[in-house]
């Protein structure tokens, strides 16, 4: 039953009943699971990577995903995450851009807040995963001190600058879409000697020894009926935001909580990124801005786009937590904005007869809340897993605190007389009227050094398990505005680093 | 030396004469159909906006949601901020200083949306 170096393993071809004792199993196939298999690719250890999914979409298979959401309005639960090999690199954007400085750190105005490690940690690890994802060099606000095709807008003294972000872009596609981590990484895989790697095989239960300090075996189950054991020395589980509290919480036969949850914290703190849509609009008196506020553009080797964010010092001072807003669609201005626009460039001796508006999009950090959680329900899948329920919420003081960043903005661009702003939205009914989400599952098995305050320690150890780790954007703490996957892969690439030790 | 006038000079008093007509044409145009206004006791402040009516929908969009504002404070304040005919460098100030609001949604100087506001009672 050999996968590699020929081909993957079939799940399905396996006869019901293996037994599988492999050094390390890497429970599914998205980024996380495939950069870990990558970095540990020349230790002598025997590995064996247990993919859900196929290699292309398949119904029955992202099925299993299907749960409820209740609370404020989230993406269903099948179609927020993709279950096969690459799992949600499948249909990202591309969007990367490192977490700040002050994401990782304890900010007394944020409840629950606090990494346990400063960025410091990750930074040597950014590089390897910006290989990984083919974002080009590794540049970000670096971009900025370079030649660039256009101008930055004129912002003055204050709490926002232009920000950059880098897009992962395959390679080898013509199309230059972003790269699905499955498709581009499967020759590689294939090549790692050590490396089984098998596809449609669900992993449909966590079981631990009896003394439940030590994870004895993982039940595997496929879709055409067939039901086999892996019995690893350690085991990465690395199924996404949401299904990695979903397979500790119902694998609850020992420890009646769950897998991990003694304190209860599985599932707890989920996150994603708010993206409500014009949120504000940003006039530029003198109608002309560069492309690369607008639109992504090639430059200096990477494929990039500029967006506007709280400065470190502004966020710390303000209290506020992180956002990043981008430039999207033209728009055109009411009587009330021409009004506007007249009175404040005349006032100001500016000529805005060129003038043009824009409506700007966002991502927003979320405040830690324990009660935005997915939690099992009665329901279950075609396997016998309980199917999840999500409560998702959002607070008042989130779009509060993002507001006091648009009005910063506003401010800024009055002070260099380069335009203004108008703040779209005031109510809560408003915002929820134009709220969408990231698909960045966050935060549902936090790290923290104390077992009562986290699931998974510094190294991503399960508290209290010492052969069980956790890879991927359900340990982020704190989630900043920066998209996730490049700050996940960078730590799983820390975490491959550990398990080297761990396994010499 | 001839005694006829100039032909140049001529033509230059009549170009003179021409531009005086059209001036006055002009002037009484403005003062026939022009927008007047009323006088009021805040025309030294209202006399720094370029565009009053625009400056009117601002200040209305201001005023329905500050019912409190009163004109008269209003004035009080912004005479002891502004010099006369000095409104823009009292503006960056306030920029620099924080001293932004809300009108309409939009992000203006704190004494611009006051001017506004003053324009739209008037």
């Amino acid at each position: 039953m050999r996968g590699s170096p020929l081909n993957f393993i079939d799940a399905r071809q396996v006869p019901s009943g293996t037994v599988l004792r492999p050094d390390l199993a890497i429970i599914g196939g998205g980024p996380a699971g495939i950069s870990l298999a990558l970095a540990l690719a020349n230790m002598q250890i025997k590995m064996l990577l247990l993919e859900g999914g196929g290699m292309e979409f398949d119904s029955a298979t992202q099925a299993l995903y299907a749960g409820t959401e209740t609370g404020v309005h989230y993406i269903p639960l099948d179609a927020t995450r993709m279950r096969y090999l690459g799992g949600s690199t499948n249909h990202w954007g591309g969007w990367s851009r490192p977490l700040n400085e002050s994401d990782f750190e304890k900010r007394d105005w944020i409840p629950y807040s606090g990494w346990p490690f400063p960025r410091s940690e990750i930074e040597p690890y950014y590089p390897r995963a910006q290989a990984l994802i083919e974002g080009g060099p590794f540049l970000y606000d670096g971009l900025a001190d370079g030649k660039l095709p256009g101008d930055l807008l004129p912002l003055g003294k204050g709490g926002l600058y232009t920000s950059f972000f880098q897009f992962s872009q395959w390679r080898g596609n013509p199309d230059h879409l972003p790269t699905a981590f499955g498709k581009r990484y499967a020759q590689d895989l294939k090549r790692i000697p050590n490396l089984q790697l098998m596809l449609n095989a669900n992993v449909a239960g966590l079981r631990l020894a009896e003394d439940v300090r030590w994870l004895d075996h993982l039940d595997v189950a496929t879709l055409s009926g067939v039901k086999f054991t892996v019995k690893p020395r350690h085991t990465v589980l690395a199924c996404g935001g949401i299904e990695n509290a979903r397979l500790l919480l119902a694998s609850n036969d020992r420890a009646p909580a769950g897998v991990g949850n003694s304190e209860g914290l599985v599932g707890r703190f989920f996150a994603d990124h708010a993206i409500p849509r014009s949120t504000a609009t940003l006039v530029v008196f003198g109608g002309k801005i560069a492309g690369f506020y607008k639109t992504n553009l090639n430059a200096r080797g990477t494929h990039f786009r500029a967006t506007l964010a709280p400065t470190e010092e502004f966020k710390r001072k303000r209290r506020l937590l992180d956002s990043l807003i981008t430039m999207d669609q033209r728009t055109e201005l009411d009587e009330l904005g021409r009004a506007a626009v007249a009175t404040t460039s005349a006032a100001l001796g500016i000529d805005a007869s060129n003038a043009k508006a824009y409506a700007l999009g966002c991502g927003l950090e979320l405040t830690p809340d324990p009660y935005r959680r997915v939690t099992l329900t009665g329901e279950r899948d075609v396997l016998g897993m309980p199917r999840l329920k999500l409560n998702m919420t959002i607070s008042d003081h989130d779009f509060a605190s993002y507001r006091q960043t648009l009005v910063e903005l506003g401010r800024q661009l009055l002070a260099s007389k380069a335009g203004m702003l108008r703040l779209d939205r005031k109510s809560r009914a408003e915002w929820l009227g134009v709220l969408d989400w990231g698909n960045h599952h966050l935060g549902t098995t936090r790290m923290h050094q104390d077992p009562k305050q986290g699931v998974v320690d510094a190294n991503l150890q399960v508290h209290g398990l010492a052969n069980l780790f956790v890879a991927g954007s359900s340990v982020f703490p704190t989630y900043g505005a920066s998209n996730p996957t490049l700050n996940l892969v960078a730590l799983t690439l820390r975490l491959a680093d550990h398990l080297k030790g761990v396994f010499r | 030396m001839s005694a006829r006038p100039n032909r140049r000079a001529m033509l230059m008093v009549g170009a003179g004469l021409g531009a005086l007509m059209l001036g006055a044409g002009g002037y009484e145009a403005w003062r026939l159909f022009g927008r007047h206004y009323p006088p009021t006791p805040y025309d030294d402040l209202l006399s720094q906006l370029t565009d009053r009516e625009a400056a009117r929908k601002i200040g209305s969009a201001y005023s329905a949601s500050h019912p409190e504002f009163s004109a008269r404070s209003a004035a009080h304040l912004l005479r002891s901020r502004i010099r006369a005919n000095d409104l823009r460098p009292a503006l960056l100030t306030e920029i620099a200083d924080n001293s932004v609001i809300e009108a309409g949604h939009w992000v203006m100087p704190e004494s611009l949306v006051l001017l506004c506001a003053i324009a739209a009672k008037t």
